[in-house]
């Protein structure tokens, strides 16, 4: 039954209906989040000094063009982003496979996979915090032992060791939700379509490429944006380990403005960096509904 | 043949190593909090030890309200999923039933609200629950997750909704139920699949937020686990083993609830982001 | 008159009066429970009673514990009308926490934080009304120095409470084994450093440990090495900085930061070490001495109880003629927003009555602020005691009086460091830069 491109047919007295059964969210929205929103636009618009507070306009924005630590935030955010990202795809991807093709014990295994992100974030980097001690953890020696390093690292005291330590907690605590995605649409592509292929002599390489990828494809740019959007807000896991040190290598956006706020108590600048934040993610999410609506209209070819 | 063998049982390696770092700091945790407080800092570490001992776990439960962190979180995740459960699945259905001229627009407004960084608006929602006394309550944080897994939730249930025809709607209205029996007697129990994933989402959510809790919240009567057990990492102590005792305490019962329930996750998800 | 055809829920094997019946019972029960514990967690409505909130970083640090438990179930035994509420924070939220609750002007009304900071940005109380308001008796127990420290722009903040003086804490064993003799421990540079290198077996342990964690830690050390070669960190009004600017400090900081990068005599990973790595070290006999106070030493034995008796304390190495170390200062101060002034003042006396500070000092070891407790019997007995309430008198206070300080020290300071150590920049670079970006940030305020 065709679905796509649902346009409602709902009766010409009932279409006030619609709205009423979408009022309630909305009003809920605003009220928890569009407010306070508004209200720190308003507060990126003083600078505190002090006791005094006084309206600056934009000048707390112009100010972040000479900041170098909002450009090195911005640096680490892209980094730190396009990493786990790419890496919740890289490794979610050929374990949602391998699920797929198990007969048994499938349930046990993908289970064991999904732990990592059951597990409350700060928790989880609190135990790797203690993992990547320097001088008692057992990474170190582990690694020691197999050979790997040759002296104790310190994974959270070198700028870009302290970086990878961050993008690899997050991509353990974040592939297995990709990888669930992955493997929810892996179950959607039709078995015949791969008979035929085989049959057509391709090998599994040509099988994944041309079979899988492009069924694939809507499932994958969604996951893909909405990760995005999520590991770009990322803060408990890099404010419990590194607080964003050493030497500014790990400060994420969202961990600079908790810090300019806390720390600095500049809470002005620190509105008007979570307000820029929020506009690239806007841009981002714009690219995002543009590829979404053609996905949709090409896939509504039959 | 015997390439394919190879490949097979290379793949199964990879996958076993992949599998053993994912699990190995579960095993560590508990490996740590059995330890007795002389062993903690044993260079080299051990894995195992003869005098593995609970009394970390006794010294947790004993000095820290731990069972009292857990009803928080538990009464905070189950008042949010519930709250999200019923706006979301009210907003997917009147999205995906009627066609309203600013439906665009409030989509995009649901999914800018899915865009905004929580260090942005942690002063200003503190400051609108101090103003309505909510501080320290659960109704604060409640309201703050649920509105932070709405916007999934309701893309999630849009999806849903919109693969269940509309004549089994029209059928049920011709059977004598109005519109709202008809969403709740007909469409709501097809999407079920979709409702558990919905609610095992926010519940997750829900229960592993830390920074709107932790400025929420100053009575530690009222802290939910990750703040209560993160308040464990002070800055000039960390007692190591009770530490991942807490850890461990707080993780093992969320572990084996999503065992049972994981199932109807992959469900929902499969049927829900697959449609969307 | 249900129609079965048009009951979806009988599919999943439910009627639907029995989802009904679920979902009204589980939003019942989250109803009653929250409601419930809001009435419970809500302070004592009973007429008449007063709840103080109360917070400062070491609520969570076991070595205090015993001593706050008591201290509030004392008070309150005394006085019946008045709840003290003890709000639990983790050291490094525990400004964050403060700061917001500010904001919102629902901060808790005892509190213990960087006056100069809190009270630039108006979130404390100014005490100068209640203290007058006491006898001179009463007011005699504090120096004219620690009631300066504990003022900002002429009004008084907070009653200092306790602090921490430092030493150089050594290992006895560690010391023994490397041939070297404690009763004529390092005074100068050039025999600590000497000492050092003959206590580093690379990979194996070291002679010290460098703080340059983001925490203001990192900025005490800096400041006593500093301090100990004649120098500056920041002119007299502190409206400049002078980390390089003044050529002592610049040699101080050079000779320190080489202990690392030249001689190799300093534990790894500096950039990642903050006191709790640093006393973990000490505790694991990784490293041989440690400056630090003498909480130090509660720290590390409360870890590794078997090192009890290898401590043994010694004045800072110096280069130049004066001695001089360091005494941090903890103060009591009363929130902008609490609406039971006289209460609070009540509770912050009583936290800073003799048999506190001596509580204290024992257990936790703290050093006292009461000039008249130095002489009491109990804290006599200890000896290491004296010996670091000795170093106190010729000891500079911190934090520094700088509206900026709680920022720069773990932010800023931290970051030069961090610098010069990963080699990111020279030593005299980094501090220059250093100098430049505090001026600008003073000038901008």
């Amino acid at each position: 039954m065709p679905q796509a491109g649902w346009l409602g047919r709902g009766l010409r007295r009932e279409r006030w209906l619609g709205y009423l059964f979408v009022a309630p969210m909305l009003l809920f929205l605003l009220g928890i989040i569009i407010l306070p929103l508004a209200h720190a636009f308003v507060t990126s618009l003083y600078r505190e000094a002090g006791v005094n507070v006084r309206f600056v306009g934009l000048q707390n924005y112009t100010r972040l063009l000479d900041d170098t630590a909002f450009w090195n935030s911005l640096r680490v955010s892209v980094v730190f982003t396009a990493a786990c990202v790419g890496l919740h795809l890289a490794i979610g991807m050929p374990v949602a496979l391998f699920l797929n093709t198990l007969r048994r014990g499938r349930t046990t295994i993908r289970l064991a996979f999904l732990t990592p992100w059951m597990v409350t974030p700060v928790i989880g980097a609190i135990a790797w915090v203690w993992l990547l001690d320097p001088h008692f953890g057992v990474v170190n020696h582990l690694l020691r032992s197999v050979g790997l390093i040759a002296a104790n690292q310190v994974w959270l005291g070198e700028p870009a060791l302290a970086l990878w330590s961050v993008i690899a907690v997050d991509v353990w605590r974040g592939f297995p939700f990709v990888m669930l995605i992955l493997l929810a649409g892996l179950q959607t592509v039709p078995k015949e379509e791969y008979e035929a292929a085989s049959i057509d002599g391709a090998g599994a390489l040509q099988r994944f490429l041309f079979v899988t990828l492009p069924h694939l494809r809507y499932l994958l740019v969604v996951a893909t944006t909405l990760d995005v959007i999520n590991t770009i807000r990322t803060f408990d896991i890099v404010a419990v380990m590194t607080r964003g040190g050493p030497i500014n290598a790990t400060e994420v956006l969202p961990v600079l403005i908790f810090n300019t706020a806390f720390q600095a108590n500049r809470f002005g600048p620190a509105a008007a960096i979570g307000v820029i934040l929020l506009a690239l993610l806007l841009v981002f999410s714009s690219l995002y509904i543009l590829v979404l609506q053609s996905e949709r209209s090409g896939a509504t070819a039959p | 043949m015997k390439r394919h063998d190879l490949a097979t049982a290379a793949t199964w390696t990879g996958m076993l190593l992949l599998l053993l770092v994912t699990v190995f700091p579960f095993y560590w945790m508990l490996n740590t909090s059995l330890k007795p407080q002389s062993e903690v800092f044993l260079s080299p570490p051990t894995f195992v030890s003869s005098s593995w001992t609970l009394a970390g776990y006794a010294r947790v439960l004993a000095t820290r309200a731990v069972g009292r962190f857990f009803w928080n979180s538990a009464v905070v995740s189950v008042g949010s999923t519930l709250l999200a459960m019923l706006l979301s699945a009210l907003a997917a259905y009147g999205f995906s039933r009627f066609r309203m001229r600013w439906e665009r627009p409030l989509v995009l407004l649901l999914l800018f609200t899915q865009m905004l960084p929580g260090t942005l608006l942690i002063i200003p929602y503190f400051q609108l629950m101090a103003n309505l006394g909510l501080i320290n309550t659960y109704l604060a944080l409640i309201l703050a997750y649920a509105s932070f897994a709405l916007p999934f939730s309701t893309w999630m249930l849009i999806g849903f909704f919109r693969s269940i025809p509309l004549e089994l709607d029209e059928a049920a209205m011709v059977d004598g139920c109005g519109r709202i029996k008809a969403f709740w007697r007909v469409i709501l129990p097809l999407c079920l699949p979709g409702l558990v994933a919905v609610a095992i989402f926010t519940f997750l959510l829900a229960w592993n937020a830390y920074v709107f809790a932790l400025v929420l919240t100053t009575d530690p009567k009222m802290f939910p686990l990750s703040v209560g057990i993160a308040n464990m990492m002070g800055e000039y102590q960390v007692v190591w083993n009770e530490m991942m005792a807490a850890a461990v305490l707080a993780t093992l019962p969320v572990l084996i609830l999503y065992g049972f329930l994981e199932r109807y996750l992959v469900q929902g998800i499969t049927a829900g982001a697959v449609k969307g | 008159m249900t129609n079965r055809k048009s009951d979806g829920w009988a599919k999943w094997g439910v009627s639907r009066r029995q989802v009904l019946q679920g979902l009204a019972a589980a939003a019942a029960t989250t109803a009653v429970a929250g409601s419930r514990v809001v009435s419970g967690a809500a302070p004592a409505a009973r007429s008449g009673s007063i709840v103080l909130q109360y917070q400062t970083a070491n609520l969570t640090e076991a070595q205090y514990e015993p001593v706050w438990k008591a201290i509030i179930a004392k008070f309150e035994a005394q006085n019946p009308n008045i709840k003290v509420e003890p709000i639990l924070v983790a050291r490094k939220d525990h400004w964050t926490k403060f700061v917001t609750a500010s904001k919102a002007n629902q901060a808790p009304d005892v509190v213990s934080v960087d006056i100069a900071t809190a009270a630039y940005n108006g979130y404390l109380r100014p005490l100068d009304d209640l203290w007058q308001a006491e006898p001179a008796s009463y007011r005699q127990a504090w120096t004219a120095d620690a009631i300066k420290t504990a003022s900002w722009q002429g009004k008084f903040y907070g009653l200092p409470s306790w602090g921490g003086i430092y030493g150089e804490i050594y290992n006895k064993e560690m010391v023994k084994q490397a041939g070297l003799d404690l009763s004529k421990p390092p005074a100068t540079w050039n025999e600590y450093l000497d000492w050092s290198k003959r206590l580093t077996r690379e990979g194996q342990q070291w002679a010290l440990a460098i703080l340059a964690g983001k925490t203001d830690s990192t900025t005490r050390m800096l400041l006593m090495w500093i301090w100990s070669n004649g120098g500056e960190a920041f002119n007299a009004d502190m409206t400049q900085a002078t980390f390089a600017g003044n050529p002592k400090s610049l040699e101080a900081l050079e000779f320190y930061l080489n202990l690392d990068l030249v001689h190799k005599v300093v534990a790894p990973g500096a950039a990642s070490i903050n006191y709790l790595e640093q006393t973990n070290l000490f505790a694991q006999q990784k490293i041989a001495s440690m400056r630090n106070a003498y909480w130090g030493v509660a720290k590390v034995v409360g870890d590794n109880p078997a090192i009890k008796d290898k401590i043994a304390v010694a004045f800072p190495p110096m280069n130049a003629d004066k001695k001089v170390t360091m005494a941090t200062m903890a103060a009591d101060s009363i929130s902008k927003d609490c609406k039971h002034v006289e209460a609070a003042w009540k509770f912050v006396k009583f936290v800073n009555d003799r048999e506190w500070g001596i509580r204290r000092a024992l257990v936790s070891n703290w050093m006292p602020m009461r000039t008249d407790l130095a002489t009491d019997p109990e804290v006599k007995k200890d000896p290491t005691l004296v010996q670091f309430l000795e170093y106190g008198t010729v000891a500079r206070a911190y934090p520094l009086p700088h509206p900026l300080w709680a920022d720069i020290a773990a932010n800023d300071i931290v970051a030069a460091t961090q610098s010069a150590l990963l080699r990111r920049m020279s030593v005299k670079d980094a501090f220059t830069k250093l100098d430049a970006d505090l001026n600008k940030k003073f000038k901008e305020m």
